[in-house]
């Protein structure tokens, strides 16, 4: 559906993306993950042919848009129709009302005068913001500006939607019904690719996740994969409180004391049986014990380190 | 193509530029018509009547309305691309080529909406003054908007090279009215100057030769101020006949004009084309952020 090969982008002498390579698969919720400045906002840009990368190769739909420093224009018009996209922080004219807005956006895919009309209703009305629909747009707060934004991608009915920070401005109902949206993108069988800092957003509503750091992905899979995977790598950990004092040599965990009788133990996996036979078999007793799982929010700020 | 014209239109009628400047041309230009009255001297010939419709259209929609398309052009990419809108509109199946053509033809018929309005209410005053109406008044008027259309779209090329390489539309609006005032208009007083120093400012002064001079350096040496361009053109619309002592002004018409000044006609065309081609071949390859 929207596969990225290599791309490297410069601005002068900053690398926003030092070949980055990513693969979006056709009924996918994707999340793209990355701290600020990571080139989330660069490659979503690329994708679109709104900026030049100069090196690397994109494809949409199946098409090749992309390569050698160069667009195909005809590509990526027809790869356009069927893409939705709602950028960063941006703004709609000013002086037209939302259905202005939407009529106009609805001219550029070529939409018939009656089914635009239709669908401009459906749309304010998913966005909440049918009430509002004769104000002019330049007196919109900012979370209406980003349903407007939403609903302007959802115009040509996209199979690929492509989001840009979508959530920042919304407050929590307008979250919680963007994710329904979402939701039922991928219900009827769209593709969604939406970039994001915040772990939160991500982690209800994404199937796969991609992480870039520093224009390069860091990692991509599914998010109970990501999971496992850091765990194994040490991510249990268990405080534990004994009765008398333990001799831990010859254990094969991280072990670091934290008092007399307390311990705070690293593993890579659930080790509380062993725990228990290797601190009886050293004629001690537990007293209490505390396992902690890691939050994704701690993994990933683990990733981005 | 379409698309972008229709939604350029839109927003350009739309501009506070657009209307303040129409708005400071128009206390400028209706009160002249009552001092005009107040005068009390009569318009008798048809030519009289074309000579002042010429001088007022030229004089104000020639200053005014190339204020208006320098610092409409200077803005128009860059400050879409600070709002965002032109990402949202680019990320729809519309070619970038098309999109700045739709653009470019949307700001061409605002202007020359602008010019045939500085027109209209000269013929309105004309009318109101009592002046006799001919067909000429009709053909020179459209003659000159044409010109003046020339001159205006070259001046909206212009700002689209400064709207594509500044980033800032407040640095670009600053820059383009650096460029009005000190190209546009101190570099005519400099040429007009040089003309001026062999010629009026000698020990016997030589009207018709620094005339002469100065249309010929205006040619040469101002080819990039359209607005000057179109005053050499006009200028020779009217003719002063007999001599010193007894001098006749005659208006012999703006298709004459043009017909003696082609090299003029050939600077408004060319350096369009030349402004038109960077800027579009800036566009096409520019990143939208
Ligand atoms: N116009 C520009 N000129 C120079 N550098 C730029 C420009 N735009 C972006 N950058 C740089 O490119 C890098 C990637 O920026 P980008 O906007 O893609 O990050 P991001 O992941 O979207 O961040 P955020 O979460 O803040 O939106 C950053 O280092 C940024 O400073
Ligand atoms: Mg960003």
């Amino acid at each position: 559906m929207m596969k990225i090969e290599n791309l490297v982008k410069l601005y002068k002498d900053v690398r926003a993306l030092d070949g980055l390579s990513l693969e979006v698969k056709p009924g996918q919720v994707y999340g793209f993950l990355g701290p600020n400045g990571a080139g989330k906002s660069t490659t979503i840009l690329s994708t679109l042919g709104l900026i030049f990368p100069q090196e690397g190769r994109i494809e949409l739909f199946g098409l090749e848009v992309f390569r050698d420093g160069k667009f195909n224009e005809e590509n990526l018009v027809e790869a356009k129709r069927q893409i939705g996209y709602m950028p960063e922080h941006a703004t709609l004219w000013d002086f037209m009302t939302p259905v202005q807005t939407l009529d106009v956006i609805g001219e550029a895919f070529e939409i018939p005068k009656a089914e635009r009309e239709k669908r401009v209703r459906e749309l304010l009305e998913l966005v909440n913001l049918w009430d509002d629909r004769n104000r002019k747009v330049g007196k919109f707060s900012k979370g209406m500006r980003q349903r407007l934004l939403l609903a302007q991608a959802l115009i040509n009915d996209p199979e690929l939607l492509i989001l840009d920070e979508p959530m920042t401005g919304l407050d929590p109902t307008g979250i919680a019904e963007f994710k329904d949206i979402i939701r039922e993108q991928k219900k009827v069988g769209k593709t969604v690719f939406f970039s994001s800092h915040i772990l939160a957003h991500v982690e209800e509503i994404c199937d796969t996740v991609g992480v870039i750091v520093k224009g390069k992905l860091r990692v991509e899979d599914n998010l109970e994969r990501i999971k496992r995977e850091f765990l194994k790598r040490g991510g249990y950990t268990i405080i534990l409180e004994t009765n008398v004092p333990v001799d831990f040599t010859g254990a094969e965990w991280k072990v670091s004391p934290l008092g007399e009788k307390k311990y705070r133990i690293v593993a890579p996996e659930d080790i509380r049986e062993q725990l228990h036979d290797f601190v009886s078999a050293r004629g001690a007793k537990i007293l209490t014990m505390q396992v902690k799982e890691p939050s994704l929010e701690e993994i990933f700020l683990k990733m981005v380190e | 193509m379409f698309w972008g014209f229709r939604l350029e239109f839109k927003q350009s009628l739309r501009t506070k530029k657009l209307w303040v400047i129409l708005g400071v041309m128009m206390l400028l230009y209706l009160p002249g018509f009552y001092l005009q009255k107040a005068s009390g001297e009569e318009i008798e010939t048809v030519q009289q009547a074309v000579s002042i419709l010429i001088n007022n259209v030229n004089g104000l929609g020639g200053f005014f309305i190339a204020i208006l398309a320098l610092l409409m052009g200077a803005t128009a990419i860059n400050s879409e691309i600070e709002k965002g809108t032109l990402r949202v509109a680019m990320s729809k199946p519309i070619k970038r080529l098309s999109y700045i053509g739709g653009k470019f033809l949307a700001h061409t018929v605002v202007v020359l909406m602008a010019l045939l309005l500085t027109t209209l209410v000269g013929i309105v005053g004309l009318a109101w003054l009592g002046a006799p109406m001919g067909s000429q008044l009709v053909t020179d008027s459209l003659l000159l908007n044409g010109l003046l259309l020339l001159a205006m779209v070259q001046l909206v090329a212009l700002g689209y090279i400064i709207s594509t390489f500044i980033k800032s539309s407040s640095t670009a609006l600053g820059v383009a009215l650096v460029v009005m005032f000190v190209v546009f208009m101190i570099m005519p007083a400099i040429v007009q100057f040089v003309a001026a120093k062999d010629t009026l400012l000698s020990e016997n002064p030589d009207w018709e030769a620094y005339q002469e001079k100065s249309e010929e350096y205006k040619t040469k040496y101002l080819f990039y101020v359209p607005t000057t361009q179109i005053d050499v053109i006009v200028s020779d619309a009217t003719v002063v006949k007999g001599d010193v002592t007894n001098p006749s002004v005659e208006y012999v018409g703006i298709g004459h004009a043009i017909k003696s000044n082609l090299a003029n006609l050939f600077n408004l065309v060319f350096l369009t084309l030349v402004y038109l081609a960077i800027a579009f071949y800036r566009f096409l390859r520019m990143d939208l952020r």
